[in-house]
């Protein structure tokens, strides 16, 4: 069986061969840790540190503003958790938005725990944090606000700059989180007053495994993984030099090929887009013009997400999905739900993602197996009268 | 257990077999809803107990849509009690495997939704029929239509069938919406629990929707009752109208000869019903009214069992049941307050409560909240306890007055069923939990009977069932409904006479 199609490329991208040819050096022959004094150990710091600029070039930071870590949800704890924690002990609350990653989600859940008092901001139909909305729920007691830069699951771009801008005024950290943004929207923290920014290695044609956290300089979140005081005591842990170096070399090829990138992506985009949009009952859900360049996400009515993603998968085409079926029921998807989407809705909406490797020959043959899966899912479904 | 499908379970997600609907169905049955994420639908034509055609849908994960299609398979062609013995572990035989941890629920659905289209074919054959017909008269072969209600007493009957040799199907009714689960499609279910019961022994199962049947004869004439001032006994409505009829009509439908069900009594020769072994358990008292035709081909294995025994049973049978609590009362009250249930279905006019000689003592807020023998919320302040004698409802009064008044020597009974010649009745029990009080019977003018008791009684109150029990106390000669004395809301009590 040949490989299947892959369009999946938000939940993880492939490999670049040349972030791979990068990361063997460090798999193979002698190897030090680099926090040994002696020249190996020189040798991986240097890798280290070379793959931190690298890092940092891509969002415009320094350096040392790098923190690397296991991926985007350690980025998001160690962001959300550790800035929330260190702040004043009368700053109890929290800002954040009703559409964030399950990551930010489940660490503001935890600060509840803790006695945070958390403001979900709510979003407008097509996934859009309102800006007014958000500025207005900042209070003096607010230690940590935080939004999604663009949302994984719609692809929808949230105006974080106006966001970020409204917490600097008031001195308030702000966390973003940039992973599905990385790479495919400039970002430069000198103009947006971010305090933290998660990024991950995997979403970037980089390894799983590795993630960093842009920490502003004068920013210092509470570390959540104690020990021997790597990444300047925020990170502690012999660092994953391979996984580093990989995320390094994809961070510079995805600032070096951004532009055609997106350029590409978004022709495929919008290909799917006219494509699937002929089906009857099939809405792209999230900003239609405030959106990532490789996403399209759609409720497709009558059908269930799982049946249709399994259902391209016999046919060679991987896509996501949505909504996770278990026991007792499903569980909605939060963001649909914050869009005020029906959890039938929710329950029928498939993600497809392209990438840099997309061909629009495999876009065609996409559309054509998508259309029969629909069609045939729908012929068995008593919840589409056609 | 696996995280991903089997290659079975993606063959009929591709290719599912028996996919659509059938457009004059003999039965149609539907599982789940949209805000759950999945909805199964069957539709069935049965002729002559076979399955000649299956169609499904369903809107569903793919667990869900390859249960749909491979129990569809299972029982295309089968005979309806081959198909209803499907289990979900068939199902997932037919998939190759278990599901991936947390898909379970596919199988349920499905399988509940195909058991839904098979009650409605059995609604739609039974038709009113099932309200009145007390069916053929078959005894003597070994197959039975065993009621199961999903605590351990019915299961236990359906194994004992079982082990001694009959051709057993079970069947559980769907009586009222207060059955647990019976609002969600997520939650525990008594049916579903019952089915998982059923297919674990090896046995099918049937549901039959007795919903407005029940409502008729059983739970209109409670809240009635009430009303007109009388004390009901819904278990003895149920078994005069719905349980033993409706079994009866499966029993009929499949060929079978006798019904059976997991009441602790003993069906004798005549047929005549007779207590059961173990008497702490006897539910002769509810049982009167069941029609000799219908007595004749019933069976109660547990008639020859002790409780204790029929939970050991289970236990060492390795039933989920063993551990279910006691079933309530009234199964459609099941939080106990039966006067909030009247409350909410009729409205209470206030009245006055007065003495047996007519002077007012006080004021009450309906005559629905009291019923002869009642001590508490009387509301009036006495030297001595009162207790309520009669219930007027036509003047909304309230009678009360003092223990000894409410103590009767005569009893009216009428809407008799004997069993036996009524001169054989030596004893009369008129509530349930009491023992019988010696007795001589005799008819009245109006076709009616009056119980002539030897020692006074108290708390006998209209609507309750009067049962008769033979000289040597074994056997049940008859029963009846307490009736009204003469004078109104009366009965014959020993001052009145």
């Amino acid at each position: 069986m040949t490989d299947p199609v892959y369009l999946d490329n938000a939940a993880t991208t492939p490999l670049d061969p040349r972030v791979l040819e990068s990361m063997l050096a460090h798999f193979e022959g002698a190897r030090g840790n680099p926090s040994s004094l002696h020249a190996l150990g020189a040798s991986a710091r240097d890798a280290l540190e070379w793959a931190r600029a690298s890092a940092a070039s891509l969002v415009g930071a320094a350096p040392e503003e790098i923190v690397f870590t296991s991926g985007g949800t350690e980025s998001d704890a160690l962001a959300v958790l550790g800035l929330a924690r260190q702040a004043l002990p009368e700053r109890r609350h929290a800002v954040v938005s009703g559409v964030e990653h399950a990551a930010v989600r489940e660490d503001a859940r935890r600060l509840q725990k803790e006695g945070f008092e958390v403001s979900w901001i709510g979003v407008d139909s097509d996934g859009l944090i309102d800006p007014d909305e958000f500025t207005a729920a900042l209070r003096p007691d607010t230690a940590l606000a935080a939004a999604i830069w663009a949302n994984n699951e719609v692809g929808t771009v949230e105006p974080v700059l106006e966001l970020a801008e409204a917490c600097a005024e008031r001195d308030i950290p702000f966390h973003a989180d940039a992973v599905q943004a990385g790479g495919r929207v400039p970002i430069d923290v000198c103009g947006t007053p971010v305090s933290t920014l998660a990024l991950s290695g995997h979403k970037l044609y980089g390894p799983q495994g590795i993630g960093a956290l842009y920490v502003r300089n004068g920013v210092w979140p509470e570390p959540i993984v104690c020990g021997g005081g790597q990444e300047k005591g925020l990170r502690s842990g012999t660092q994953n030099v391979a996984g580093i170096v990989g995320f390094g070399t994809a961070a510079r090829l995805a600032r070096e090929e951004m532009g055609e990138r997106v350029a590409h992506e978004k022709a495929l985009r919008d290909r799917i887009l006219a494509g699937v949009e002929r089906i009857p009952d099939v809405h792209l859900n999230g900003h239609r013009g405030r959106r990532l360049s490789n996403n399209v996400h759609l409720t497709v009515s009558g059908v269930e997400a799982e049946s249709v993603v399994l259902f391209l998968d016999t046919l060679g085409y991987a896509i996501g999905s949505g909504s996770a079926c278990s026991s007792g029921g499903h569980k909605a998807s939060p963001v649909l739900i914050a869009m005020g989407r029906s959890e039938r809705d929710a329950f029928s909406s498939v993600r497809i993602t392209v990438g840099k490797d997309n061909t629009a020959e495999e876009v065609d043959g996409f559309l054509g197996a998508f259309s029969t899966a629909v069609a045939q899912l729908r012929e068995l479904s008593p919840l589409y009268a056609g | 257990m696996s995280d991903s499908y089997t290659p079975q379970v993606v063959d009929h997600l591709v290719r599912p077999r028996n996919a659509g609907e059938i457009t004059d169905p003999s039965g149609r049955g539907e599982s789940g809803d949209a805000a759950c994420g999945d909805v199964a639908h069957f539709t069935v034509s049965i002729s002559g107990n076979v399955v000649d055609e299956i169609r499904y849908k369903v809107y569903g994960c793919v667990a869900c849509i390859a249960a749909g299609s491979a129990l569809s398979e299972l029982v295309d062609g089968k005979h309806v009690l081959e198909a209803a013995s499907v289990s979900k572990a068939d199902i997932e035989d037919a998939l190759g495997g278990p599901l991936p941890a947390g898909k379970e629920h596919a199988l349920t659905l499905v399988l509940d939704a195909l058991h839904k289209a098979f009650e409605d074919h059995w609604n739609r054959a039974a038709g009113e029929m099932l309200l009145d017909d007390t069916g053929e008269r078959k005894t003597g072969g070994r197959s039975v239509v065993a009621a199961m209600s999903g605590g351990v007493d019915s299961a236990v009957t359906a194994l004992l069938l079982k082990e001694a040799g009959y051709d057993v199907a079970t069947v559980t009714f769907r009586l009222h919406d207060g059955e647990r689960g019976s609002r969600s499609c997520c939650s525990p279910d008594t049916v579903l629990f019952a089915r998982d019961t059923a297919h674990r022994m090896g046995l099918p199962h049937f549901t039959l929707n007795l919903k407005e049947l029940f409502d008729r004869r059983v739970m209109r004439d409670f809240v009635g009752s009430y009303k007109e001032g009388r004390t009901p006994n819904p278990c003895v409505a149920c078994n005069a109208h719905v349980k033993f009829h409706a079994s009866a009509f499966l029993a009929d439908e499949l060929g079978y000869h006798h019904v059976a069900t997991g009441h602790y009594a003993r069906v004798e020769e005549g047929p005549t019903l007779a207590r059961p072994m173990d008497e702490s358990k006897d539910q002769t008292y509810v049982l009167w009214p069941v029609p000799p035709d219908l007595l004749a081909r019933t069976i109660f294995p547990l008639g020859e069992y002790r409780k204790t025994e029929v939970r050991t049973i289970a236990e060492e049978r390795g039933l989920a049941v063993a551990y279910t609590p006691e079933s309530q009362d009234i199964c459609f009250i099941p939080d106990g307050n039966y006067r909030g249930f009247v409350r909410k279905k009729v409205k209470a006019e206030p009245g006055d409560v007065v003495d047996r000689d007519g002077q007012v003592l006080g004021r009450h807020a309906g005559v629905v909240d009291f019923t002869v023998g009642q001590r508490r919320g009387i509301g009036v302040s006495a030297s001595a306890p009162l207790y309520v004698t009669e219930v007027r409802p036509r003047s909304g009064q309230v009678v009360v007055g003092r223990k000894q008044d409410l103590e009767v020597t005569e009893v009216g009974v009428k809407d008799l069923n004997w069993f036996l010649d009524a001169g054989e009745a030596a004893s009369v029990q008129v509530r349930y939990n009491s023992r019988p009080v010696p007795c001589t019977v005799e008819a009245t003018a109006d076709g009616g009977w009056v119980a002539h008791l030897d020692e006074p009684v108290v708390g006998v109150a209209p609507g309750q069932s009067a049962v008769f029990y033979t000289a040597d106390g074994r056997r049940v000669v008859g029963g009846g409904v307490v009736a009204r004395g003469g004078r109104e809301g009366g009965i014959f009590s020993r001052t009145q006479l």
